[in-house]
C-alpha cells in the first residue's frame, strides 16, 4: 500500500507521471488519497525538524510539545492553503474555458502539494542540523523562510508545466481532424455531414507527438510555447497560493519556538508574515 | 594494501571504474584520520595531546561523511524532479569519488601542515593555514567532478545547473558543520574538549555580524 503510494510520488518526481502519454485522458494517474498521506508524513516530518530549535532553547517538556505540534501544523498549513485557494481557483479556470475538470484540478494540485513536500522533506536534515547548532533565532527563522518558498518555487514550477501539458493533451483530443483534402473534381453537391461533431469525435484520438527523450517533469516541451487564458489564471492563483499560504503559516505559528517564550499552540492576532520576516532580516543583519 | 593505493591512484587519473560507496567512505576514513591527526599536532606531540591528537583525527571524517549524508537527499529530489534521475548511478559515482579524491588530496597535503607547525607557534596563521589546504583540496577535488560531469552535462545540459547546486548544498552544509565540529586544531593553553565550550553556533551569523560591523 504505503510502497504503491511512494512509487506514484516517485514517478510524479521522475516526471513519468506526467509525460504526454500518461496524460491522455486529461487527468494525471495517481492515488490522490495515497498521495495525501504521504503529504502528510511528510510534512510532518519536515515540522519535527523545524522544532529541533526548540529542543536545544527549551526544557524537555515544551520542546517535545512544540515538535508535536510543528509536526502537526505543517500538513496542516499545506492542507488548508490548499482548502482556501481551491474552490476560486477551480471556479475561474472553468469560467475562462478550460477543459479541465474538477477532478483534474483537485488531483493536479494534490500532485503539485506532493512535489512540495518531497522536496521540503528532504531539506529536513539539513534544517535540523542547522536547527541544533544555531542559536539566533532570527537566521532560523529566515532560513526556515528559504527552504520554504525554494520547496514551493519548485512545486509551483511542476504546477505550470505539467498545466501545459494537460492542456496540450486535452486540445490535441478536442481539434477537430483536419479531413483529407477532397479532389477538386469532387461533386460539389456532396451533402455536407449534418453534425460535424459527432463525426469528429467519432474518430479514433490523433497520436500524440512523442517525445524523442524521456521528459523530466519540469522540462519544456519543444515547439510548444506557453499560452492561454488557463495559465494566466494559474500564474495568478500562485500568487494568491503564495500570500494565503505565507499568512496561513503566520495564522498557525510558532512553528520553530523562539528562545524564551512559553510553548503555545497558537498566537494571539497581531502583525502579519512579512513584516516578521522583515523584521528578523534587520535584526539579523545587526541592526 | 597495495590495491587500496592502486584505486587512489586510478581516482586521481579518472581511470577506476568498479568505484562504490564502500570504497569512498573508506578512503574518507583512512585518510581523514591520517590529515586529522596531523591537524591536531599543533600543540605538540607529548603524552597529554595525545587526545586533542586523536579528536582532530575523528573528526576530519566526519565532517566529510556527515556533510555528504546531509546534502545528499535535497540533491536526490532535485536530480529526480529535473528529469535525471536515469543518470543517478553516475552522479552518485561522481560525487562520491570527488570525496574520495578530496580525501586523497588532503592527505597529500598533511606534510605541508606538520612543516607549518613547525616552523610557526601562531595559532591563528595555523588555523588560517589549515582553511587553505581545504580550500586547495576542496578546488582540486573540482577536477574530478568536472571530468566525470562533462560526459553528463554533453547528454543533458540540465546536469551542469545540478553540478553547480550540489556544490552549493553540500558547501552551505559543510562550512556550518566544520564550524560546529571546532577545535580541530585546538589551541595549546585550552582545555581538551570533543566540542569547544561556547562553539555551538551558527557560522552564517557570525560572518553576517562581522561583516555588518565592518559597514558601520
Amino acid at each position: 500500500m504505503i510502497g504503491e503510494w511512494i512509487k506514484s510520488l516517485d514517478s510524479l518526481l521522475r516526471g513519468d507521471a506526467t509525460q504526454l502519454a500518461s496524460l491522455k485522458k486529461g487527468t494525471i494517474e495517481v492515488p490522490t488519497n495515497g498521495l495525501l498521506f504521504l503529504i502528510i508524513i511528510l510534512g510532518a516530518f519536515y515540522g519535527a525538524c523545524m522544532a529541533c530549535f526548540a529542543a536545544f532553547s527549551r526544557p524537555a517538556a515544551g520542546a517535545i510539545l512544540q515538535m508535536l505540534a510543528s509536526a502537526g501544523k505543517i500538513p496542516m498549513l499545506f492542507l488548508l492553503t490548499l482548502l482556501v485557494t481551491f474552490p476560486s481557483l477551480y471556479v475561474f479556470n472553468a469560467l475562462i474555458g478550460s477543459r479541465l475538470t474538477l477532478h483534474a484540478v483537485w488531483q493536479l494540485l494534490i500532485a503539485t502539494l506532493a512535489v512540495m513536500v518531497a522536496v521540503l522533506a528532504s531539506l529536513g536534515p539539513v534544517v535540523a542540523f542547522f536547527s541544533v547548532s544555531t542559536t539566533g533565532y532570527s537566521f532560523m527563522l529566515l532560513f526556515n523562510v528559504f527552504v520554504c518558498a525554494a520547496s514551493g518555487f519548485l512545486g509551483l514550477k511542476f504546477l505550470l508545466f505539467t498545466l501545459h501539458r494537460l492542456t496540450v493533451v486535452l486540445d490535441e483530443q478536442n481539434k477537430p481532424v483536419p479531413s483529407t483534402p477532397a479532389p477538386i473534381s469532387a461533386t460539389p453537391s456532396t451533402p455536407a455531414p449534418a453534425n460535424p461533431d459527432a463525426i469528429t469525435y467519432d474518430m479514433p484520438v490523433p497520436a500524440l507527438p512523442s517525445p524523442a527523450s524521456p521528459q523530466g517533469a519540469l522540462e519544456k516541451m519543444e515547439g510548444r510555447a506557453f499560452g492561454g487564458n488557463v495559465t494566466a489564471i494559474f500564474r495568478i492563483w500562485i500568487v494568491v497560493f503564495a500570500l494565503v499560504g505565507a499568512q496561513m503559516s503566520w495564522v498557525l505559528r510558532p512553528f520553530i519556538g523562539a528562545p524564551g517564550l512559553p510553548f503555545t499552540l497558537l498566537r494571539g492576532r497581531d502583525s502579519n508574515f512579512f513584516e516578521a520576516v522583515w523584521r528578523a532580516f534587520w535584526q539579523l543583519m545587526g541592526a | 594494501m597495495y590495491s587500496f593505493f592502486q584505486h587512489a591512484d586510478q581516482i586521481l587519473r579518472g581511470e577506476d571504474d568498479g568505484f562504490s560507496l564502500g570504497r569512498s567512505v573508506r578512503y574518507c576514513v583512512v585518510f581523514g584520520l591520517i590529515y586529522g591527526a596531523a591537524m591536531g599536532c599543533f600543540g605538540g606531540l607529548g603524552i597529554e595531546r595525545w587526545q586533542q591528537i586523536f579528536y582532530s583525527a575523528c573528526k576530519v571524517p566526519l565532517l566529510l561523511i556527515v556533510s555528504f549524508a546531509f546534502a545528499l537527499p535535497p540533491f536526490f529530489v532535485m536530480n529526480t524532479l529535473l528529469g535525471a534521475r536515469d543518470d543517478f548511478a553516475s552522479v552518485l559515482r561522481a560525487i562520491l569519488e570527488t570525496q574520495a579524491g578530496l580525501a586523497i588530496v588532503l592527505v597529500s597535503l598533511a606534510p605541508f601542515t606538520l612543516g607549518f607547525y613547525v616552523s610557526s607557534a601562531n595559532y591563528e596563521a595555523a588555523v588560517l593555514f589549515n582553511l587553505a589546504m581545504f580550500a586547495i583540496a576542496s578546488f582540486s577535488a573540482q577536477i574530478i567532478l568536472r571530468r566525470r560531469y562533462r560526459l553528463l552535462i554533453l547528454q543533458r545540459p540540465i546536469h551542469l545547473r545540478l553540478m553547480w547546486a550540489w556544490l552549493a548544498c553540500y558547501g552551505f552544509v559543510g562550512v556550518q558543520m566544520g564550524w560546529v565540529l571546532r577545535p580541530f586544531i585546538g589551541a595549546p593553553n585550552a582545555p581538551i574538549n570533543f566540542f569547544r565550550a561556547g562553539a555551538w553556533g551558527n557560522v552564517y551569523e557570525v560572518l553576517l555580524a562581522m561583516l555588518w560591523k565592518i559597514i558601520t
